[in-house]
């Protein structure tokens, strides 16, 4: 590699310490003003929150819930003679019609939305870093051809094409995850990296590789996608939001083969005809904050990050 | 510019093409099709149930079904419904498709509207709570759960207030003896209302070009005449009653859909009047002596207007999901619903011919902010 | 002497950063006689821009006018009430920016924006009177009145100045204040564009406040020349002094960074150093650091802004020269 022989003949650090000391820190001042934001803060604290409630989940199931009852899909409590029942000592959240506990639904849907949140901004991120990165580099026909496909795509209405395709397959949690990535990784995404990374192709360390015999593929994946990941990032979180967004509204149409989700527990709800009922708040209302909530938290997070990455939003 | 809106338009209908190759061979590909399901009976013989594919056309090839497919939907026939048989697709959706887009263009006209207004005045008051206030309403409306908000309305304004309907399009029972079907009513509501508006459009642009003291009046006379227009119509017809049944379903998703896109242009409303403030444009504006408010509606809200239309553009599929599932929730019987309960009880011809419209729809609402866009900027309109 | 047209007494002006308060201007004064072409110069950052942009009261929001006055006639901007100021604003001082490539509105007509002033100041002008008047502007700067329908980005970069210029004259003002108006353009438009400025500014007699960091642009345009260093005034006099007898070690120092085009033999000079931050400026005189005279009190005092005769201010405890004692 070109680069890193030149780097080791003049300084006698190993490579991977200068960047990882580069990146330690490029993460100290951007989160010196990332932190100056309280909106991106708030967003970074809810995220946490649900990261812990997932993580206790498993731990809680273990020691003080006992499984036959607090189980969040086979559980029953038979000490209640009616469900759904409304908030107790026992029942936090109260139990559903199923007479299933609300909070431990709730806990355990967590870290299936995480996974799902962040499998399919993967996913985006991937193809649209890699499409971006390629179609700035290349220009000409390939950029064409991808950025036309990238029109497509944002025509393309989301939902609809979801719903009908998850009516007629099955469509669990990791393909939904992969469909979403998919979708949104060829299409909005890309067009906005690709903008970016048209201004990293310009700068001089891109033809400084190119003088020293780099190869496209050096260029692209050691000198632009490094550039690129920054805001790569930042889109990675608007996509969370999606497809937390989209799982919810799908489950809760019950069009997914999902067991449990928060948009399941909404979709119980309607199905017993709770859906309308003041005195059966805590069957709707804590599932649809949580959605709601961390919805906006990535979304948050994903805004302050913007103001990080996008100099044009800087405040001086 | 007519190079560029044919350019575009040929790129609609590749789109549109390709969109609808796309959903038919992910549906084609998946396993069995309509004559197995007919011949589940074991009595019906294989050579009976060969016969059948081969009448309806299923033995041959995929893509030589697909051309006629796509034949038969540009010349209207887009199959019969499944669930509603014998009633033709091309059927439903004349009869729903004006319902969506009385919802989607009002709602669409009017969160744009308020939001980009909003966001210009909260742009202008930087810091203090206004701006945290505005940016949490903002946000929260941005990244709520839609279908959790549309119950909210409905719980506010039906179940607890009891001032408008829970959902559905109209009130049965007090259509019993209606001289009219609710369609044409709906279609007189419809005609009406365009042509109020295109009163008041017309007097207004009018109205800019008169001296100041005839602009009142006119404006004035340009919002009286269409709705005293409208109220001796709806009086003298003897449909009023019937028309205002109709409207009173329809403000409930209508102000659900409004709210929910209002937060997303307003934020960005304000984001991007925060960008323009720093053009030197402005500090000329500024400099120029044009007063405050001048300054922000004439040159500022001008400029920061071109992302937030772009912005538009990026929501328009998230504005036809919203749509989606608020008339789910309302059970507004619109395209949405249509596709969604087709959807569910596999009653494929009609979930093809509502997402090829609501393909259609999205595509329209492309071309035409792209050719709205095209007005705003004459940096585009002179390419 | 006249009464002067314009006159800036004691300016001070901070900026509040996130760093603390920058004193961008502090104790600034000069004045401006009718028909007369005042240059400012000075490196980048060092108020020229933050006085004209006091003059209009066009700062930033974090800028804070702790003292000083602004006489223009009879009025005094400083404590004018907004609505009084707007009119001021091109109908009596117009300006013509840094960065004229964006100081176009890229969405309406060039001539549109024109005539936008010309409604505002001047009432009671018909559209076609308008018209004819932006026509008669664009003469004047040397452009095809044709291109008044024209927007922005169909004009070129000198012809959007030459606009830009136009739109400054548009309402007669009694001042124009020109910030570093060439700067973008590539030297030959810029030599051009500087010459009809210099042609119209004779031709109709007004007064002007040219500012820029190039000291040969400014000897071309002005009659004085007000040299400032790290938010103060340094040295004011009339060209022909300032260039033949600089008092201030800066000012010569600036003099002898401009190579000659006469074929004279001479050491080019560069200032050593970088102009001092202004959060936390130099005590005494501010250019003490980077001042080969400096001595004692150049660290612990201010230097005066003193008369040395002939209209020629300097402020500096060791002056290059004095040779206006005799008068």
């Amino acid at each position: 590699m070109a680069e890193a022989t030149a780097t080791t003949e003049h300084v006698y650090v190993p490579l991977w310490r200068v960047r990882l000391s580069l990146f330690w820190k490029s993460l100290r001042t951007n989160w010196a003003m990332f932190s100056e934001n309280p909106i991106g803060l708030i967003g970074l604290g809810v995220i946490l929150f649900f990261a812990l409630f997932a993580l206790a989940h498993p731990i809680l199931m273990n020691t003080i819930w006992e499984p036959r009852v607090y189980d969040p899909i086979s559980g029953y409590d038979m000490e209640i003679p009616f469900h759904p029942s409304p908030p107790s000592a026992r029942h936090l959240l109260g139990t559903d019609p199923l007479g299933r506990d609300i909070l431990s639904q709730l806990m355990y849907s967590t870290r299936y939305e995480f996974a799902l949140g962040i499998l399919s901004a993967v996913v985006t991120v991937v193809i649209a870093t890699t499409i971006g990165a390629v179609s700035a580099y290349y220009g000409g026909i390939i950029d064409t051809i991808l950025m036309r496909l990238a029109d497509l795509v944002i025509m393309v209405p989301f939902l609809p094409i979801l719903i009908v395709l998850s009516a007629l397959t099955d469509v669990g949690m990791i393909e939904l995850a992969l469909v979403i990535g998919l979708l949104s990784g060829f299409g909005g995404t890309t067009i906005i990296i690709k903008s970016q990374a048209l201004t990293i192709k310009v700068k001089p360390f891109i033809e400084a590789a190119r003088v020293a015999g780099g190869s496209d593929f050096h260029i692209i994946f050691r000198h632009m996608i490094p550039n690129l990941l920054p805001i790569s990032l930042l889109y990675m979180m608007f996509v969370v939001t999606g497809a937390i967004f989209s799982e919810a509204v799908l489950s809760y149409f019950g069009l997914t083969t999902i067991q449990m989700s928060w948009g399941i527990m909404i979709n119980t709800t309607q199905l017993f005809g709770y859906l309308l009922r003041f005195d059966t708040w805590y069957l709707l209302i804590p599932a649809s904050l949580a959605i709601t909530l961390l919805c906006a938290a990535f979304y948050l997070v994903g805004r302050a990050l913007d103001e990080v990455v996008n100099p044009r939003l800087r405040r001086r | 510019m007519w190079r560029f809106l044919g350019r575009r338009f040929v790129q609609m209908l590749i789109t549109l093409l390709l969109f609808q190759a796309v959903t038919y061979f992910l549906i084609d590909a998946q396993p069995g099709d309509i004559a197995d399901l007919l011949t589940l009976d074991p009595n019906i013989p294989p050579a009976e149930r060969e016969r059948l594919r081969a009448q309806l056309g299923l033995d041959r090839p995929p893509a030589e079904r697909f051309i006629t497919y796509i034949g038969n939907f540009y010349r209207g026939n887009l199959g019969v419904s499944f669930q509603e048989y014998p009633r033709p697709v091309i059927d439903i959706i004349k009869e729903r498709l004006p319902r969506t887009v009385v919802l989607f263009l009002t709602a669409s006209i009017l969160s744009f509207w308020t939001g980009f207004v909003t966001g210009k005045i909260l742009a202008w008051r930087r810091g203090g709570w206004i701006e945290y206030a505005s940016t949490i309403t903002g946000v929260t409306l941005y990244t709520v759960f839609t279908p959790w908000f549309a119950l909210m309305m409905i719980w506010l304004f039906a179940v607890a207030l009891n001032w408008l309907p829970a959902g559905k399009f109209l009130d049965p029972l007090k259509w019993l003896d209606a001289p009219i079907s609710a369609n044409a009513v709906f279609a007189r509501m419809i005609w009406s209302s365009f042509f109020a508006l295109v009163i008041v459009f017309v007097g207004f642009w009018f109205s800019n070009r008169v001296p100041r003291r005839q602009r009142l009046v006119l404006r004035a006379a340009s919002l009286l005449v269409p709705l005293v227009g409208m109220l001796l119509y709806w009086r003298l017809s003897g449909l009023g009653f019937y028309a205002w049944d109709i409207a009173r379903h329809l403000i409930l998703p209508v102000l659900t859909v409004t709210l929910i896109a209002y937060g997303g242009t307003m934020l960005l409303t304000r984001t991007s009047m925060l960008e323009t403030l720093r053009e030197d444009y402005v500090l000329t504006a500024r400099a120029k002596g044009l007063p405050d408010k001048v300054v922000r509606d004439k040159h500022v809200a001008r400029n920061a207007l071109l992302p937030v239309w772009t912005g538009l553009v990026f929501s328009l599929g998230n504005s036809v999901s919203g749509g989606i599932i608020t008339e789910t929730i309302f059970s507004w019987p619109g395209i949405g619903l249509t596709l969604l309960n087709s959807a569910l009880v596999a009653d494929i011809p009609v979930a093809m011919g509502t997402l090829t419209v609501v393909g259609v729809m999205t595509l329209i609402s492309h071309l035409i902010a792209d050719i709205g866009y095209a007005f705003l900027d004459p940096r585009i309109r002179y390419h | 002497m006249t009464k002067p047209l314009l006159s800036v007494e004691n300016l001070t002006m901070h900026y509040t950063t996130r760093g603390g308060e920058v004193a961008a201007v502090d104790d600034v004064s000069f004045s401006l006689h009718e028909g007369e072409a005042l240059g400012l110069v000075g490196e980048s950052g060092c108020g020229k821009t933050s006085v004209a942009m006091s003059i209009l009261r066009l700062l930033p929001d974090n800028a804070r006018i702790l003292g000083g006055q602004i006489w223009l006639g009879d009025l005094e901007l400083l404590s004018l009430p907004e609505p009084e100021m707007q009119k001021v604003r091109w109908g009596r001082i117009s300006m013509i920016f840094q960065a004229a490539m964006n100081s176009l509105n890229p969405v309406y007509r060039v001539g549109d924006q024109i005539i936008e002033a010309l409604e505002l100041h001047w009432g009671d002008i018909s559209r076609q009177q308008a018209r004819e008047r932006v026509a008669e502007l664009y003469q004047l700067v040397g452009l095809d009145p044709a291109l008044m329908d024209r927007y922005p980005h169909e004009y070129s970069g000198g012809m959007r100045q030459r606009a830009v210029i136009a739109m400054a004259l548009a309402c007669n003002p009694d001042v124009i204040i020109a910030d570093e108006p060439t700067t973008a353009l590539d030297v030959i438009v810029q030599d051009r564009i500087l010459k009809r400025l210099t042609e119209i500014q004779k031709k109709i007699g007004m007064a002007m406040i040219y500012i820029s960091h190039d000291i040969a642009v400014i000897a071309e345009v002005s009659h004085r020349v007000g040299v400032m260093y790290a938010g103060k005034l340094v040295e004011l006099a009339n060209t022909v002094n300032i260039f033949e007898r600089p008092l201030h070690p800066y000012t010569a120092g600036l003099m002898a960074s401009i190579p000659s085009i006469h074929g004279e033999k001479r050491d080019l000079v560069t200032l050593g150093g970088e102009p001092p931050n202004l959060l936390h400026p130099p005590s005494g005189c501010r250019f003490h650091p980077r001042c080969a005279r400096a001595t004692g009190i150049c660290i612990e005092q201010e230097p005066p802004f003193q008369d040395y005769g002939n209209g020629h201010y300097a402020a500096c405890w060791h002056p290059m020269e004095v040779d206006y004692g005799s008068h």
